[in-house]
């Protein structure tokens, strides 16, 4: 059975590295990606972003199952990854030893959450 | 694409031309001293003279949601501990968090909601509104329970956002203070939010030097070149504000747009699912229209940040943590919680990619702080797009200077 919901399968091979909770662990996630870990994810979701967020737009918060809790987590990790391939490029190994003085300390996406760990 | 940023940066000045020099040589054109920038006395002087005296914001009254929601907040600054708590007449104060009974730090949890807070030493308990309602053996000491309550902090709200005074008579209230300032922040949305994204770094720099990185965009194309290429074009190779404003210690940016700017797929991605959000929740109107403030950046004195801009609002408070050290917390201020996994979506994006940006700053301002403070420098310069720098040091150096000749240090 597939992790993800219907239609994402190109990710389902990412989906244990990267259906992350939490922002600070999605942030710290892509401090720790090799640039070829981040660029092979953020190749398979690239174009499915869109389509991942109108199907769980669709679905609702409420409505969500463990798959579509684990996509909503990927296209979350996807955003800190897009921000490391699209605009840092050679840079983003320079970057993240900045980054890491930044600290994350709330999150809306964090609100209601445990700390269950959807990979 | 350009039609989109013009609506999700809300952008109708596209055209620009650049502050003059003439224009802000009212400030001064000379060098500034460095020293300033590192010197323990003068450090000191400023935390006499200003953070001790004037309104500095702490919070956000969507920390304090219901009577006795209550946040704590320290000021390393002045070694103070500030309990803010909503009260039962739904009045937000501040106090001191000290017992009076033998001074010790009454509260630990960083927030909560209670009715009444008890000291863990000898059990002296306060209600909501600081009013001491109990203390064991209390006949014991001959005191009055009506002058034991807490400590006040002067305390007031604009645009949503929690200021206290630690003076125990401030020389103006907050509104007065800001003038028509406070008007315009009151229309922001940042006066109706709800929750938060939040970020915070500490730095090795003071914190003017902290401060000023912010408030100049001179360093755009060179420490963002690539986070912030969407801030800069052939029109304006630096990104310079579209325009100053000065009132009295505050200043303002109104920030110029990029009308054709290279956005990437997912950042666009990012920005429209934001936009669309904060159009359906009625945040602003589908045309991207703003009755005011709608580029505004705002810079009250001494400490603190808003940029207004519909799309986002973000606010950034530097805190002095000693001559050559500070901290910076940002947040990024939402209203309402997530409505859809869009908006979740979209709020992620845009704090990832504001602390990208700010982590490029932290850098930077620390190779400047060791430079400064290595004394190699008698002064140093700003230039004319660089006004508002020159701005907050004219104002800290009238504040100190003044307060020097108050306690009699010079003539």
């Amino acid at each position: 059975m597939s992790s993800l919901p219907e239609g994402f399968a190109p990710l389902e091979p990412f989906a244990a590295e990267w259906a992350i909770e939490g922002t600070a662990a999605r942030a710290a996630r892509r401090d720790g990606m090799t640039t070829a870990e981040g660029e092979a994810f953020y190749a398979a979701g690239k174009d499915l972003l869109a389509p991942a967020l109108d199907y769980l737009d669709a679905k609702g918060f409420a409505a969500f199952a463990d798959q579509d809790r684990r996509l909503m987590a990927m296209m979350l990790s996807l955003a800190h990854v897009a921000l490391a391939v699209e605009l840092q490029g050679p840079d983003e190994a320079k970057h993240t030893k900045v980054r890491k003085f930044m600290v994350i300390t709330k999150s809306p996406a964090d609100a209601g959450l445990g700390h269950k760990n959807v990979g | 694409m350009r039609g989109f940023w013009g609506k999700v940066m809300n952008a109708p000045i596209t055209s620009f031309t650049p502050t003059a020099p003439e224009d802000v040589a009212w400030l001064g054109t000379g060098p500034v001293p460095a020293a300033a920038y590192y010197d323990p006395i003068w450090y000191a002087d400023e935390i006499s003279a200003i953070f001790k005296q004037n309104w500095l914001q702490i919070g956000h009254i969507c920390e304090v949601p219901d009577r006795g929601s209550f946040i704590r907040r320290e000021l390393e600054f002045a070694a103070a501990s500030l309990l803010i708590v909503r009260g039962a007449d739904d009045v937000v104060r501040a106090f001191h968090n000290v017992c009076t009974h033998r001074g010790t730090q009454l509260v630990a949890a960083e927030c909560g909601r209670a009715k009444t807070f008890s000291c863990r030493y000898h059990m002296w308990t306060y209600d909501g509104d600081g009013r001491l309602l109990s203390a064991p053996d209390f006949e014991q000491f001959g005191l009055d329970k009506a002058d034991c309550g807490l400590p006040q902090v002067a305390c007031e709200v604009v645009a949503g956002m929690i200021f206290v005074n630690l003076a125990k008579q401030p020389v103006q209230g907050l509104r007065e203070y800001l003038g028509d300032l406070a008007m315009r922040m009151e229309e922001l949305p940042i006066a109706r939010a709800t929750t938060f994204s939040e970020y915070h770094y500490e730095i090795d720099a003071n914190w003017k030097l902290t401060y000023d990185n912010f408030q100049e965009n001179y360093h755009l194309r060179f420490i963002h070149s690539r986070s912030g290429a969407a801030a800069f074009a052939p029109e304006n190779p630096f990104g310079y504000p579209a325009a100053f404003g000065f009132h009295g210690e505050h200043r303002t940016q109104t920030l110029w747009s990029n009308p054709n700017p290279e956005i990437k797929q997912l950042q666009t991605l990012g920005f429209m699912r934001g936009f669309a959000a904060l159009v359906a929740k009625g945040v602003v109107p589908s045309d991207g229209s703003n009755a005011s403030g709608s580029r505004d950046y705002f810079a009250l004195f001494p400490n603190f940040f808003l940029l207004g801009t519909p799309a986002q609002q973000f606010s950034h408070s530097v805190y002095p943590l000693g001559p050559e050290k500070s901290r910076g917390v940002i947040r990024l201020y939402w209203v309402g919680a997530d409505s859809t996994p869009s908006e979740r979506y979209a709020r992620e994006y845009s704090m990832a990619t504001a602390r990208d940006i700010h982590a490029e700053d932290r850098g930077v301002i620390t190779a400047g702080q060791r430079g400064l403070s290595s004394g190699a420098l008698a002064h140093i310069h700003f230039q004319a797009q660089e006004a508002l720098c020159r701005h907050l040091y004219n104002g800290v150096a009238a504040r100190v200077n003044a307060w020097r000749v108050k306690k009699g240090d010079v003539g």
